[in-house]
């Protein structure tokens, strides 16, 4: 018998399963209902949603799919909502996951974790367990999350499960009603409570169509002038960069649609037992409650996976695209249409691109290369970013403290879905 | 009593799973195993893990791995005992008194 480190055992898992099409990671999306009211939020519906609840799986249908997830080779599940605690009956859901052998991530807000919620994960422990800080203080928290008593609520959860040693993580969603304390979070993450934090800003319309959580998204200079405040993030991205950019060949480029896991090596299931590529993908769907895992897996998602560009895009050709968040199904939210640059991922790529250290160069007719209608703005962004970089690293270094100073120009942006790359 | 006349038992709350050829022992309660590290087994380590059980002495396993993979008896019974060795220090089995 070998005893592995998990992180060895997951580089030569994946390793040996590239190239076989093995679905070994599946999200589940056990509710979209949640206490909270959150502005930005892409699924979440009320508490009461009487169809959500008449339409949810059941406790028994999910353990049908759990069944036929562990006999498909699924190792690593990731529940998510919605408040996946909404559910009165969500820790039997866990518990029949858990008696399969998965190893379970799971995503919540905190604010329905109470002493017997976290007793229970103490005994069945989650291999991790994430949850949401909206803000750092009550005034900003709620806000976002528009109910009082939340932010309360969601610290006596973290302090709930941290009390009980649990692999506990803290993350953010940055927005303009809580850009300004993102690193305060952080701070209390790391420094107060010894927890991994991380934050993404990169938000899409809801899956119902409503453009409503756009009306708090960051502008693409917002965006990266949070990358830029964070020496670390600024070397994760540049390092992502040395590795996934370069020059497109034409022998690589393929003229399928997804370049991600999703129908490769994972897949999504919503809460009315729709499979698809991922969470954000609504267009291709396959009914799990009229057909099997292995019948959507096999037919169903390989050839949604396999589908052919119908278009010729700026994306075709650009260096930068494996960090770019650009995707069928962010394509889709945005503009309804799966090939579509999306000009937010694209404007926040190249300015990643431009500030890091890895401009891409100009490919087919993108606005934000030289040349380009919108390469002029960009640049303007650009230089305004670069000052205030300067008189942030200029007022910590008369505090005698040091910050490189980003000269160089460069990139990036990745998927910010549920389940693409949060498990491992 | 000759480890080969013991037999030993799983312990509760553990899920062996085969994923893409790969024999994983998951622990999955809080007082089992280490929830930190992974237990992979090779074929012939998974086949061990099959038979575990309180009827089935050491020396029947031994007998069966050592018929099924062509392996002479003596190099079966050190194999066999070794890996039951860090099965059991893992804690994810136990000796039966009477085998």
């Amino acid at each position: 018998m070998e005893v592995v480190s998990y992180g060895d055992f997951s580089r030569e898992l994946h390793q040996k399963v590239m190239g076989e099409r093995v679905p070994t990671e599946a999200t589940i999306e056990v509710t979209r209902r949640c206490p909270l009211t959150c502005a930005h939020c892409y699924n979440n519906l009320p508490m009461n949603d009487a169809e959500a609840r008449r339409t949810e799986l059941s406790y028994e249908e999910h353990c049908r799919i759990l069944d036929e997830l562990a006999d498909l080779g699924c190792l690593w599940l990731l529940f998510t909502g919605g408040e996946i605690f909404a559910r009165p009956d969500f820790l039997d859901i866990y518990t029949y996951a858990k008696r399969k052998g998965f190893l379970i991530t799971l995503f919540t807000n905190g604010t329905l974790i109470t002493e017997r919620v976290a007793d229970y994960l103490m005994d069945w422990p989650p291999f991790s367990i994430e949850i949401t800080l909206y803000g750092r203080t009550r005034e900003t928290y709620e806000k976002l999350t528009g109910i009082k008593g939340s932010f309360d609520r969601c610290l006596r959860g973290i302090n709930l499960l941290k009390e009980r040693n649990l692999p506990l993580k803290l993350k953010t969603v940055a927005v303009t009603t809580n850009a300004h304390e993102i690193f305060s979070m952080k701070q209390f993450a790391e420094s107060e409570l010894g927890l991994e934090f991380k934050f993404d800003a990169m938000m899409s319309p809801r899956i119902d169509c409503s453009q409503s959580p756009l009306g708090v998204r960051l502008t693409p200079e917002e965006v990266v002038e949070l990358d830029l405040q964070d020496a670390q993030r600024v070397a994760e991205w540049q390092r992502f960069a040395k590795q996934f950019n370069g020059p497109v060949h034409k022998s690589d480029e393929s003229d399928e649609i997804y370049h991600c896991g999703g129908g490769i090596s994972s897949f999504s299931v919503d809460p009315q037992g729709r499979m698809s590529i991922c969470v954000l993908s609504h267009s291709d769907t396959y009914d799990l409650r009229r057909g099997s895992v292995r019948e959507g897996w096999q037919d169903f998602l390989l050839k949604v996976r396999r589908k052919k560009a119908t278009m010729l895009t700026k994306c075709r050709a650009c260096e930068i695209k494996a960090l770019c968040g650009m995707c069928p199904a962010n394509g889709e939210l945005e503009s309804g249409h799966a090939e579509k640059p999306v000009d937010f991922l694209c404007s926040v790529a190249h300015l990643r691109g431009q500030l890091m250290g890895f401009a891409p160069p100009p490919h087919g007719e993108c606005e934000y290369c030289e040349g380009g209608s919108k390469h002029e703005e960009l640049m303007a962004s650009v230089e305004r970013l670069r000052k205030r970089d300067r008189e942030r690293a200029g007022a910590l270094q008369s505090r005698n403290r040091y910050l490189p100073v980003l000269t160089a120009t460069a990139g990036a942006g990745g998927c910010s879905s549920g389940g693409c790359s949060s498990l491992h | 009593m000759s480890v080969l006349e013991k037999s030993f038992i799983k312990a509760d709350d553990l899920m062996a799973r085969n994923i893409a050829g790969e024999t994983l022992i998951v622990p999955i309660r809080n007082r089992v195993g280490d929830l930190s590290s992974i237990y992979t087994l090779n074929e012939v380590g998974a086949r061990v893990w099959q038979m575990i059980d309180p009827s089935r002495s050491v020396n029947q396993i031994v007998e069966t791995i050592s018929d099924e993979y062509d392996v002479a008896r003596a190099e079966a019974a050190r194999d066999v005992v070794e890996l039951l060795d860090s099965m059991e220090s893992a804690g994810l089995i136990r000796s039966i008194a009477e085998g």
